[in-house]
């Protein structure tokens, strides 16, 4: 690295590590822990109403299911239909511990981050599993196969009583150093855990990304042979892809079940698949920012559907949920649009802008 | 005895309605290689509205019958036409997207009738008495439906084995370029493969219709069964459709007829031919009839 430190201007890379680099210039990196210290610290200064607060929440739950189909879809480049059914592996591994040993068990309060952690491990453990045709199989084939672990999931929940057949299990409240997470700063407190979840596996992943196994991932996507030819295995690859999606899924849905206090089975069925998919999409398939501007985009456009369906009952005299029409209609829509008009979707435009503002005044 | 037939019975009447629906399917898939998941939601909007002309707009039911399927002939042609085309050499990832994005899109327009969430059956047309033969019992809907299924998929087969159309679409299944060379326009014979398929999915709905009552959730459940059965018969054989079908048809109903029930298991029909989904796509995915050069990793 030259001289100066601060900016981009004169710098050349003399080495591969240095063109690995997270941040290239200091400006980055303070600019980079600002932005962080001010996620952290904005709750301190506005009170924001719980139901917005949840929706904030929900937004860094879906980061970190995104980012484990961003890690097997965008990166790897194999579709998985069933990401709702990982992260509701995820989900059910709490929850079922909950049955077993009781909602209030100390396992459950007071050692929550061992059981993400835990889920995380079962998530992989079935992501692996679901993930064993991609050792012969390619993309079309592995629609199908995770499409089926979805149907699979799905029924053995609804048919088993001991995941209640589907309805609501319990899990307690965890306990923090100061005592008991109560109701009033419930959602803050999963604000801050989610961000440090998010924060941590963010990093994490970025820093895959730039390892061999990471890098493994691209060169299987976009040229198996030469990857093969390279030395690496694509279908062990694949396979490995499949089971950190699954790891990924798996902690966010184990911090779903601790954020909504229960399990149930609405929230991991097919159509949560594809929601999913339609973050990962918008978002930008195979561009790690992409994993955070796609679950904000569609939670957020949720959220604009359903005051608007609310909005248009009042003209509506008929009984139809608005709703349950408009929701599916939207997410179809945008990732019909994105796909054929922004295929790299909106970290695309995120890349475009950053430059942009490098080069002010000057056009590129 | 007479339990079994009855369940061979009505496994081949629900295999048959697999196959039809399973003939879409391949069509497209063999002449562009497309995935088209929303073929379900193609057979419902085809059920609905034969449903909606029948009884909305009093016309009578073998006509409305064939106007839906022309509605659903011209609806997956410019399904095809404005998002498809486009994609055409786009890494096969993004076309897979664009047809769940289509699924999603058509669930919307469907919940946004009345369609979406209520139940509506069919006026009945036939006479209602089962024939019972030996203690096996069929309906005049059912074997009317296997019968117009049986002739629809004569239809087809023979349009592939021996008209113009069939053979250019065989064709370009083959090779594209070698069909573009000697005059195939492919883009054209895309088009009619998907509006085939349309039709195929409307006879499908209607057909399931008539049996099992109409409601979204239902024919959604097909739309998806259709996946294994594809597999199960190789996902470029009109053979394999059917044979698939028919036997996806009895596996369920023999797990419904033998398992539901004993050892406290119940819905197993609609899980075994995921499981079976999963083995074979570990130890024989190019199923019974597919073509065996598949893309291996």
């Amino acid at each position: 690295m030259s001289a100066n430190r601060w900016l981009a201007t004169g710098n050349y890379f003399t080495t591969y590590q240095e063109e690995q680099r997270i941040f290239f210039t200091a400006i980055d990196r303070l600019l980079f822990a600002f932005f962080l210290a001010a996620l952290f610290l904005w709750p301190f200064f506005v009170e924001l109403d719980s139901k917005y607060m949840l929706v904030i929440d929900n937004i860094l739950v879906a980061v970190i299911a995104v980012l484990g189909l961003n890690m097997v879809t965008g990166f790897a480049g194999l579709i998985s239909v069933g990401h709702a059914a990982f992260v509701g592996v995820g989900a059910y591994t709490v929850a079922c511990c909950a049955r077993i040993i009781g909602d209030q068990h100390v396992l459950i309060t007071h050692a929550w981050p061992l059981m993400i952690l835990v889920s995380g491990f079962m998530g992989a453990i079935f992501g692996l599993v679901v993930g064993l045709p991609a050792l012969r199989l390619k993309h079309l084939y592995l629609v199908m196969a995770t499409l089926s672990f979805q149907m699979i999931f799905e029924w053995t929940i609804g048919f088993m009583d001991f995941f209640n057949q589907g309805q609501t299990i319990y899990v307690g409240r965890v306990v923090w150093f100061t005592g008991e997470v109560g109701r009033n700063e419930h959602y803050l407190f999963w604000y801050y855990a989610l961000l440090t979840v998010v924060v941590i596996c963010g990093f994490a992943v970025r820093n895959l990304l730039r390892t061999r196994y990471g890098r493994c991932l691209v060169a299987v996507r976009d040229n198996d042979r030469a990857a093969d030819a390279m030395g690496m295995h694509p279908g062990f690859t694949k396979v490995y892809a499949f089971g950190l999606a699954g790891f990924l899924a798996g902690i966010a849905g184990s911090m779903h079940a601790y954020l909504y206090r229960g399990v149930g089975m609405e929230s991991f069925t097919l159509h949560e698949s594809i929601q999913y998919l339609a973050m990962t999409i918008v978002g930008g398939l195979g561009a790690l920012t992409g994993s955070f501007f796609g679950p904000a985009a569609i939670k957020i456009l949720d959220l604009q559907v359903e005051s608007l369906a609310e909005w248009a009952l009042n003209y509506l005299p008929s009984t139809m949920n608005l709703a349950t029409a408009l929701r599916p209609l939207s997410f179809g829509l945008v990732i019909v649009l994105f796909l054929m008009f922004e295929p790299r979707g909106i970290a695309n435009w995120w890349r475009i802008l950053r430059s942009y503002v490098k080069l002010w005044p000057f056009r590129y | 005895m007479s339990y079994f037939f009855q369940l061979v019975v009505s496994g081949i009447v629900v295999g048959s309605i697999y196959a039809l629906s399973a003939i879409g399917f391949v069509l497209i898939y063999k002449s562009s290689r497309v995935l088209n998941l929303a073929h379900g939601q193609i057979i419902a909007t085809g059920a609905f509205i034969t449903y909606a002309l029948t009884v909305m707009a009093h016309i009578p039911i073998y006509i409305s019958f064939v106007l839906s399927m022309i509605f659903t002939f011209f609806l997956a042609m410019s399904v095809e036409r404005i998002f498809l085309r486009r994609l055409i050499g786009e890494p096969i990832i993004s076309v897979i997207m664009v047809t769940i994005g289509l699924m999603s899109i058509i669930d919307g327009l469907i919940y946004l009738t009345p369609f979406g969430s209520e139940n509506f059956s069919f006026p009945p047309f036939l006479p209602e008495q089962p024939i019972i033969y030996a203690g096996v019992s069929i309906s005049y809907t059912q074997l009317v439906g296997v019968i117009i299924t049986f002739i629809l998929i004569g239809v087809f087969s023979w349009f592939f084995k021996k008209s113009t159309v069939g053979i250019s679409m065989r064709a370009v299944s083959d090779d594209q370029l070698a069909s573009m060379s000697i005059g195939v326009s492919v883009p054209r014979v895309f088009g009619l493969a998907w509006a085939t398929a349309g039709l195929s999915a409307a006879a499908a709905g209607s057909v399931i219709g008539n049996i099992t009552g109409l409601n979204f959730g239902t024919l959604h459940a097909f739309g998806i069964i259709v996946f294994p059965v594809v597999i199960l018969g190789g996902l470029d054989s009109l053979l394999g459709a059917v044979v698939a079908g028919i036997i996806m048809g009895l596996i369920q109903q023999f797990a419904s007829g033998y398992l539901d029930g004993n050892w406290g298991l119940y819905g197993t029909a609609n899980v075994l031919p995921y499981i079976l989904l999963l083995v074979l796509l570990l130890f024989k995915p190019h199923g019974l009839f597919g073509t065996h050069e598949i893309e291996r990793v």
